[in-house]
């Protein structure tokens, strides 16, 4: 057994104009998870400490909250491995959310991502009267496989730094679940579905991979990459802005083994969009003047054939 | 004020799955439940869903209804069992067709894995990730039908006027409110009970809560001595290590290194039905062959590769807990609390005594499980009877006439409440809960014996007056009050264990999961009946054997495995 001291955000959005801080002692073992400490908490010395919880076993997704400054599963994370010399943790509640009271926040927010995905099975023949099962290839349906452990714990979402700055993102965790349908053979919408996600500010990931930590390995990160990688293959969106800088960076770095930053500007702009060139003129201008404008033409490195070919190895066909 | 035609209460496999077949016949249908859909219990469901589709080997329903009875020692009622049997392959093929994400076989129909008590691998799944996969399935469908959920409400009580069920009362945990909720037909799809023992497989949030108020709204609760308890699970915290482990071949030993099981169960082994290998497993602890209480699990013959493929769920939970990795250790295990085989009891169409009013899923007695459930069987169960429920409440409600529910419950409801927020002395929910979960594991466990069950019945009864006499609740906010949320479930949960103890002494037999030390043998003939309680106010609940089991094809005779 030992002394934990939960430091905990406490706020009850109905009376709280600001939140404060309680500190609540539990004499537990050090093995016991954040999520029992809290229990412990909540039975034994202050009833009114609220937060999310049911299965207790990390499947269920509800408590996912700020631990030490770092979102995860409470469930999924023993004190020993968290707490201080004093035996202090800090909790607190998702951050990327509006917190409602204590650890609790409201989820709302993330819920409306999902259902803007239409986020069921549209399979080309809709009649749904069927003798046998459809037939899929095991190696098809194992790509849905990591996917589908996604419990919705929000623990990505929370961790993202562009839905933070700009909410309309659809964030890590609705791209991976829009992935596991854009993948699934038996779905007659793939097209349609990239395209809304697009719409969705896919390429707003700023690939800072924040949500590689993820409490069930479905790496959300590698899941939007691979949403983007079907975008391209798929041709959809291709006049977008997001799907063109892709394909400039990924051509001029082929071609020369640097990044062409001139050309990625107008491969992502557009050559002919004389609108979107004005908008940047200014810009362009301000970056001649310091001396900053990169050179028109690069000349490619020495050796530019062997990045090419480094290229063309990885390429997948499409 | 709320009102839909059909309100189903609780949001797990059952739930949903009424839900979608009430929203595909057309009829307004809403959920009412304490979590978003996807946090319910039914998806730490591992291993698989039982359907005889004859993939990997010859099976008919005939012999998973077969199976079936048998596992329920002869107490489930054989027309509902083939009634589950026979539809299982449909709701299965409706599943996948819904974008459902079952693992495959090299041709591409569904794989099946061998299970606990079956003559054939009937076992549908998806890794050990099985009610995962389904529930989002079906949270997919309540999307795509824009079915309304009243997400974070609490049901507390159910209403009825004239004897007919008219809607319930639920708490909204946003803001504290207490509102009524019109319906014409209301099914009750709230999971089991696990938490009335200290140790159990099953979550925070399995506390009996549609148990509790059907009991209260006067539907008898049946069969609820019938607690099966899984015969592996984590020493530290209880979590389940699916059955799947076994069928895809681990091995159970105890101390010696040695393969118990067969001692046991001389033809199935470790795939005995789970009330067997429950009591071998406690056996060998008893008799001093365990290893500090428990005994092991054995994955390490499997491999790394299929353990990785097949079982990955599981090896990380018992990483997490034990620090062990199933890939090169053996995994301490002992029998932990898992499943009601009792409930609300309905017909086999779902419906209760009280028109309206129905049930479905481990919150349900059908009965199919009897005894003993087979696992597999559980998932199925929640898939036929929620879909069956709401067919058979969008019938009814063709025919019944506008219900219109009295403000008389909602103020009874609102009067108990406000009587524990407006105390601030006297004892905390969680204070009763340890006191229940206690009795309930010492006295109520595996092996049970009329001594210990007059201790646990006698303890409960004064659990019970404790709490009706001085519970309050600390916290006296409006905006997700759990505590308040904690204590009538625990309120709830008393009631569930009473009819735990008070069956389970009543009954002078030892069948499927009822084990008596005092009356080790099964009494067909005086014992062939359900067990009915009904609700006497602060009182243990009066018994009825009213009810005889139905018997259609598989006349009693000796089980064994």
């Amino acid at each position: 057994m030992a002394q934990i001291k939960l430091d905990i955000f406490r706020y009850d959005e109905a009376v709280d104009a600001v939140p404060h801080r309680d500190t609540v002692e539990v004499d537990v073992p050090v093995t016991t998870t954040v999520l029992d400490a809290l229990e412990t908490a909540k039975a034994e010395v202050d009833g009114s400490i609220s937060f999310r919880r049911s299965c207790r076993s990390a499947i269920c997704g509800s408590c996912s909250m700020n631990i030490n400054g770092v979102t995860g599963l409470a469930c999924k994370t023993p004190c020993k491995s968290v707490m201080n010399d004093q035996g202090v943790i800090q909790i607190d509640p998702m951050p990327n959310f509006q917190p409602m009271k204590d650890l609790v926040v409201h989820m709302d927010p993330f819920w409306d991502k999902y259902t803007r995905l239409k986020p069921y099975l549209q399979p080309a023949d809709r009649d749904e009267d069927h003798e046998t099962e459809r037939r899929v290839s095991p190696a098809d349906m194992k790509k849905l496989v990591d996917a589908a452990n996604c419990v919705m714990c929000a623990t990505c979402y929370a961790l993202c730094p562009v839905v933070s700055v700009d909410p309309s993102f659809a964030g890590p965790a609705a791209i991976a679940y829009a992935y596991r349908f854009i993948e699934d053979v038996r779905d007659g919408k793939k097209k349609e579905r990239l395209a809304q996600i697009n719409e969705d500010y896919l390429w707003l990931c700023a690939h800072c991979y924040a949500c590689s930590y993820c409490p069930k390995h479905v790496d959300p990160h590698d899941r939007i990459v691979d949403v983007k990688r079907a975008t391209i293959q798929e041709g959809v969106m291709m006049n977008h802005p997001g799907p063109r800088h892709a394909l400039v960076v990924n051509k001029t770095i082929k071609n020369t083994g640097m990044l062409a930053e001139t050309e990625v500007i107008l491969g992502t702009v557009g050559r002919f969009n004389f609108r979107g060139l004005l908008k940047i003129g200014p810009q362009g201008l301000r970056m001649a003047i310091k001396g900053k404008m990169p050179p028109p033409f690069l000349k490619p490195i020495p050796k530019a054939d062997e990045v090419r070919t480094i290229f063309e190895s990885l390429e997948v066909p499409t | 004020m709320i009102k839909h035609d059909v309100v189903v209460i609780g949001g797990g496999l059952a739930g949903m799955r009424a839900a979608v077949e009430a929203a595909e016949r057309g009829a307004d249908v809403a959920i009412v439940s304490k979590m978003h859909p996807v946090r319910s219990h039914s998806g730490a469901a591992q291993g698989g869903i039982n359907a005889a589709l004859g993939n990997t080997a010859e099976d008919t329903p005939a012999n998973h209804a077969f199976d079936t009875a048998k596992g329920s020692d002869y107490l489930g009622d054989q027309d509902a069992i083939e009634a589950m049997c026979d539809d299982a392959p449909r709701q299965i093929i409706w599943l996948e067709h819904r974008g459902c994400i079952f693992s495959r076989l090299p041709d591409g129909r569904l794989a099946q894995r061998p299970f606990g008590g079956a003559g054939s691998p009937r076992t549908c799944y998806s890794a050990d990730v099985t009610g995962l996969v389904i529930l989002h399935t079906l949270w997919e469908q309540l999307e795509r039908f824009n079915v309304k959920v009243y997400e974070e409400y609490f049901c507390t009580a159910l209403c009825t006027e004239d004897s007919v069920g008219a809607g319930v009362v639920a708490y909204n945990m946003r803001n504290g409110q207490l509102e009524l909720i019109t319906a014409k037909a209301t099914i009750f799809a709230t999971g089991g009970c696990g938490r009335m023992y200290a140790k159990t497989t099953n979550g925070y949030a399995s506390t009996a809560d549609g148990l509790g108020i059907a009991f209260r709204g006067g539907v008898p609760i049946m069969d609820m001595e019938f607690v099966q308890f899984h015969p592996t699970s984590l020493k530290e915290n209880g979590v389940l290590l699916s059955e799947a482990a076994r069928g895809e071949g681990a091995h159970l030993l105890n101390s010696l290194g040695e393969r118990f099981m067969f001692k046991y169960a001389p033809e199935k082994g470790e795939l005995a039905s789970r009330d067997v290998v429950s009591r071998a497993g406690w056996t060998e602890i008893m008799q001093g062959r365990g290893v500090d209480g428990c005994v092991l699990l054995d994955l390490r013959h499997l491999g790394r590769e299929k353990i990785l493929e097949r079982l990955p769920q599981i090896r990380e939970l018992a990483l997490d807990a034990t620090g062990k990795d199933a890939i090169d250790t053996p995994i301490p295990i002992l029998p932990g609390m898992h499943y009601t085989m009792g409930g609300i009891e309905t017909d086999k169409f779902g419906a209760t005594r009280i028109p309206g009013i129905y049930a479905a899923g481990e919150a349900a007695c059908v009965s199919v499980h009897g005894a003993n459930r087979l696992g597999g069987n559980s998932l199925l169960e929640t898939i036929v009877f929620g879909a069956r429920a709401a067919k058979h409440a969008c019938e009814y409600i063709k025919e019944s006439g506008d219900v219109r529910p009295s403000e008389r419950t909602l103020k009874a409801e609102q009067e108990r409440i406000d009587g524990w927020l407006s105390k601030n002395e006297g004892i905390r929910a969680p204070q009763l809960r340890s006191q229940m979960n206690k009795t309930m594991s010492e006295n109520v466990f595996i092996f049970r014996n009329e001594k210990e069950l007059t201790k646990a019945v006698d303890d409960l009864l004064e659990i019970r007056k404790a709490f009706d006499r001085d519970v309050y609740v600390m916290d006296k906010s409006k905006t997700f009050n759990t505590d308040l949320v904690h204590a009538m479930e625990v309120d709830f949960l008393i009631d569930a264990a009473m009819c735990v103890a008070n069956g389970a002494l009543a009954r002078k037999e030892s069948r499927g999961a009822q084990a008596r030390t005092d009356y080790p043998e099964r009494d067909d003939e005086k014992w062939m009946v359900h067990t009915l309680a009904w609700r006497q106010d602060g009182q243990n609940p009066r018994l009825d054997y009213s009810r005889k089991v139905t018997i259609t094809k598989w006349a009693p005779t000796v089980r064994s495995y």
